[in-house]
């Protein structure tokens, strides 16, 4: 279980880990946290040719509410989420999601924007982030852009970013006023990853709600968050979350059963 | 003062929670190599050339050997009573052909972990794929996995005691269930390992080993190498976990001794993680068919199974333990006139079996306890009534079952009263009622066990110095237990001296006197009895000169005594309730609370006996909640990492209240039994029947562990 050979870098400026990324002929990958990349280094499912370490970039080690959003930096860890007073008062869905993330010396150590760019589908802060409408902003040698969550997440593990481009920061819009939120999640033990889970935020009539382990991307269910706006039923909105699932697997119906039971449990939970 | 029976801290816990044990990756020697192996892809394949050329041309790699290279025996095979066992035992390295993934086929020798795994990587192995043998009940007409061992059949046993035939023509009542129990793998936190350092000179080969004890990697590694028990020193440093995973040598360790000889430099090999879920002994993996004849007041008249063990591709020395200590069993607590109990051990494409903590037991108490519920509910009994009403009286000590095996001593009765107060099951039934009323599902179950446990021998040296601080050598061997405490007070009471005044010495063959090791929760009956039969000794002299033992070490500048103690089986036994309640929107599984009683005989240490007590529960909950070691139809482990095989965390535990019953064995001093497995054996069976119970109205007789939550909801649909 030792990684197999790699070039490695430990820049210091943002300008020089994008002129890293824009090397042709290499497969590059960034290292923040390491909480999914050294697994995979160490199974040797991943053999990039070089990493480039972001921890020494110090003007991407910040958490800071701005106004009435909330910025997240690269190097930003889930610990700071979890420990952020901010965080807690103003965007309490996060505060909730960031406990479900691993085990303490996980957080301690893995970073918000890994999290987001490795793009799994059990992953808990790509949802409650899809269910905050948060904007994700990618910097590359070339420019710069703005992503919302599903112009972000393509597929499994897949994201619209390009090799050359960097997640340097995500943009969290405080949610509506008067809301509330709930994040509920099932695994087989406490930090395991998720069988399934949900994070709502709800207002009245309306509602913001996105799956975990519910297909291939953090999942926004729009269609339960219309059926909340046109009829106000929340089983009735869980049943529309799950109705076009794609689920497959010997499991598959009781994914489905779970997934529509947590999107109720979240739905009755954020408007209690 | 007395020290036999106090909480006593245990004192090695500051070197532990300090950072400061010496574990088998921490010791450095000069010139160390390091070792990486090439595994199998395939379940069961021919094995063709082995070609090392491109991994040999890195720069640092030293060596790479196939099984060819190696002048070695494989693994010995260990026997049973009364049973036939085939000639199947481990290849050091694979020959002719492999018989699970993760076989180890080449070992690769290089400067460093990194590069011998990169080496690995490129030698090119001819495989033959073959059919693998996956279902032990199919397996006998499946393709031979040993072309010298017929119908796949690695151990037979049986036995037919009284007439069990007119016993079921007679009954009032039969039932019959088919079980099936999967594997485990045991998951140490410190997986296996080996450094092996050759010195030619002497032609004294030393093996420091992450094992349960030395005496067995001496013996098993002397029968594969051909070795001279002289001409081998075997060291066990600090160990961090074994759950009986560590007590028959890897075929990696006896690789890596090999090779050190063969080579002349010194090598290690530390097990990772991935390799510990392929290659080490896994646990459990039985299927059976059991039948219970009974009379219409609920007494037992016979019992009836077939068992058909999941074994593997090869006998490990404990492989055929556990199957045949789960037959010797199934009588459980229960006084049964008439047996007729079979066992096939059978061969399987897949990584071996061996003992992991209850090894054999768990099944035992799984199978009797899960049909005395279904037999209470075909009778419309109480189930914790027609316990009473079969069990072996106190006055009936030493019982022989019909089985074979002599109870030395129990209370069951006791033990269960205690288990039905402490679990408060009568106002959990009333808690039940309301639940069921509400739509809730509740269950509330008991699980009784009768645990084999200690027996053969164990040795002690002891010396007490003219300072009068005492040195005990003892065979027996620690890997959590807490011999360091435990031993010391034993010998501070013996010895009448403080136990911080005593020092205990163990793991290095070539310092303390032979031994068997630490397995069967043996060592306070075993070992601790070998060291009071020493102590006495000197307690004897000293009052012999009409002085303490310190004033007799003192007047003759040290005395010395050395003691062999020989007993047979002593039999611990106990009671569990659990409580459980089902999620009906998903089917999850919460187990409420479980209550512990255990009669272990004499107790040393009561905070100590809590943690085996509590570490041991924790283990049988897991079996019960999540975990399984699951093969694919290509016979491919299909949970080889912890993100597809969970443990238990402290979030999943429930409250687990522990009481102990002392009825003292009448075989050793001490009066000990075993403490190290009745978690482990009885909450598989308590947590099973409180699931039936809970799923009884639903229509539902058994459920086969774990509970998962995707069977739970399908049987609530």
């Amino acid at each position: 279980m030792k990684p197999a050979a790699f070039a490695y870098d430990d820049p210091r400026e943002l300008g020089h880990v994008l002129d890293l990324l824009a090397r042709e002929g290499e497969d590059v990958k960034v290292l923040a946290g390491g909480q999914s990349l050294v697994p995979l280094l160490n199974f040797r499912l991943a053999r990039p040719d070089r990493l480039v370490d972001l921890n020494r970039v110090e003007e991407l080690a910040y958490l800071r509410r701005d106004g009435d959003v909330l910025r997240i930096g690269a190097l930003a860890r889930h610990a700071d989420l979890e420990r952020s007073e901010e965080v807690a008062a103003g965007w309490p869905l996060l505060a909730a999601a960031v406990r479900f993330v691993g085990h303490v010396q996980i957080r301690a150590r893995g970073t918000v924007c890994g999290s987001v760019a490795h793009a799994d589908p059990a992953a808990e802060l790509p949802v409650a982030l899809a269910a905050l409408d948060a904007r994700f902003h990618v910097r590359s040698a070339r420019g710069s852009r703005t992503l919302g969550a599903e112009e972000l997440f393509l597929g499994f593990l897949t994201t619209t970013l390009e090799p050359d481009e960097l997640l340097v920061e995500i943009e969290v819009p405080a949610p509506p006023a008067g809301s509330g939120s709930a994040f509920v999640e099932h695994a087989r033990t406490h930090g395991d990853f998720a069988l399934g889970g949900a994070a709502a935020v709800v207002a009245g009539r309306e509602a913001r709600l996105a799956l975990l382990a519910a297909g291939p991307v953090p999942l926004r269910a729009r269609e339960a968050e219309e059926v909340v706006a046109t009829r106000g039923s929340f089983p009735e909105a869980a049943d529309a979350a799950v109705a076009a699932l794609e689920l497959t697997g010997p499991d598959a119906d009781w994914r489905r059963a779970l997934l529509r039971e947590l999107a109720l449990r979240a739905l009755e939970r954020a408007a209690a | 003062m007395t020290w036999v029976g106090r909480p006593v801290p245990r004192r090695e816990d500051a070197r532990f929670l300090r950072g400061e044990a010496t574990y088998l990756d921490d010791l450095e020697l000069p010139g160390l190599l390091e070792a990486a192996f090439v595994r199998s892809p395939f379940a069961h394949a021919r094995l063709g050339a082995v070609d090392a050329g491109a991994a040999l041309a890195l720069p640092g790699v030293v060596a790479v050997l196939a099984g060819s290279d190696l002048d070695v025996l494989p693994l010995p095979v260990g026997g049973v009573e009364g049973g036939v066992v085939a000639d199947a035992g481990h290849p050091v390295l694979a020959r002719g052909k492999v018989r699970y993934a993760g076989e180890a086929v080449a070992l690769v020798v290089a400067g460093s972990r990194a590069l011998a795994e990169d080496a690995a990587e490129l030698v090119e192995v001819d495989y033959e794929p073959l059919e693998p043998v996956l279902d032990p009940r199919a397996a006998s007409a499946g393709p031979l996995v040993h072309d010298h061992v017929a119908e796949n059949a690695l151990v037979r046993w049986s036995r037919v005691h009284g007439d069990p035939e007119a016993a079921f023509a007679a009954a009032h009542a039969a039932v019959a269930q088919s079980f099936h129990i999967p594997r485990l793998v045991a998951a140490p936190i410190e997986p296996r390992g080996a450094i092996a350092r050759h010195e030619p000179e002497v032609d004294i080969l030393t093996v420091w080993c992450s094992a349960q004890d030395p005496h067995r990697p001496l013996a098993q590694l002397g029968h594969a190498l051909g070795r001279d028990r002289d001409r081998l020193r075997v060291v066990v440093p600090d160990v961090g976990g074994a759950f009986g995973s560590k007590g028959a040598v890897g075929p990696e360790v006896a690789a890596v001794a090999a090779a050190a000889v063969e080579l002349g430099v010194p090598i290690r090999w530390t097990e990772d993680r991935t390799e510990n879920f392929l290659a080490a002994y896994q646990g459990r993996g039985l299927d059976a068919d059991v039948e219970l004849a009974l009379a219409s007041d609920g007494r037992i008249l016979a019992l009836r199974a077939a068992l058909y063990a999941d074994l593997g591709g090869y006998l490990y020395a404990t492989t055929a333990v556990a199957p045949h200590t789960t037959a010797m069993l199934l009588c459980g607590t229960y006084r049964i006139p008439a047996v007729d109990v079979e066992v096939v051990g059978v061969a399987t494409t897949k990584v071996p079996t061996g003992p992991y903590r209850g090894a054999g037991r768990p099944e035992a108490a799984f199978l009797i306890e899960r049909m005395v519920d279904i037999a209470a509910g075909e009778l419309g009994l109480d189930p914790a009534e027609l316990r009473r009403r079969n069990f072996v009286p106190p006055d009936a000590f030493p019982y022989q079952t019909p089985l074979g095996w002599t109870y030395d001593s129990g209370s069951f009765e006791r033990c269960l009263d205690a288990a039905v107060e402490l679990g408060e099951v009568e106002r959990r039934r009333v808690e039940q009622a309301w639940a069921r009323a509400e739509g809730r599902v509740l269950g509330v179950g008991v699980g009784m066990y009768v645990e084999r446990a200690a027996g053969l021998w164990e040795s002690a040296d002891l010396r007490v110095e003219a300072d009068g601080r005492a040195v005990v050598r003892t065979g027996s061997s620690p890997h959590g237990q807490g011999h360091e405490t435990t031993f010391a007070q034993i010998a501070a009471d013996e010895l009448g001296v403080d136990p911080e005044a005593v020092e205990i010495v163990w793991g290095d063959s070539g310092e303390v006197p032979p031994g068997i090791g630490t397995f069967a929760s043996r060592s306070v009956a075993m070992g601790g009895s070998a060291l009071v039969v020493a102590a006495r000794e000197l307690a004897a002299r000293a009052t012999q000169a009409g002085l303490s033992v310190a004033e007799l070490a003192a007047a003759e500048g040290g005395v010395e005594a050395s003691a062999r103690f020989e007993s047979g089986l002593v039999f611990a036994s106990g009671a569990y309730v659990a409580v459980v309640e089902i999620d009906r929107p998903t089917g999850r599984l919460r187990v409420l609370s479980v209550a512990a009683v255990d009669d272990s005989g004499r107790i040393v240490n009561p905070l100590l006996a809590e943690g085996q007590v509590l570490g041991a529960t924790v283990q049988g909950l897991g079996q019960c909640l999540v975990e399984e070691a699951v093969h694919d139809e290509e016979g491919q482990l299909r949970t080889a990492s912890f993100a597809d095989y969970s443990l238990l965390t402290a979030a999943e535990l429930p409250a687990i209240e522990g009481r102990f019953v002392e009825t003292p064995s009448p075989l050793n001093p001490l009066g000990a039994k075993g403490i190290g497995e009745g978690g482990a054996i009885a909450t598989p069976a308590a947590v099973a029947n409180a699931v039936a119970d809970a799923l009884a109205p639903f229509g539902v007789r058994h459920v086969d562990p774990p509970f998962t939550e995707a069977k739970l909801w399908r049987l609530l649909r």
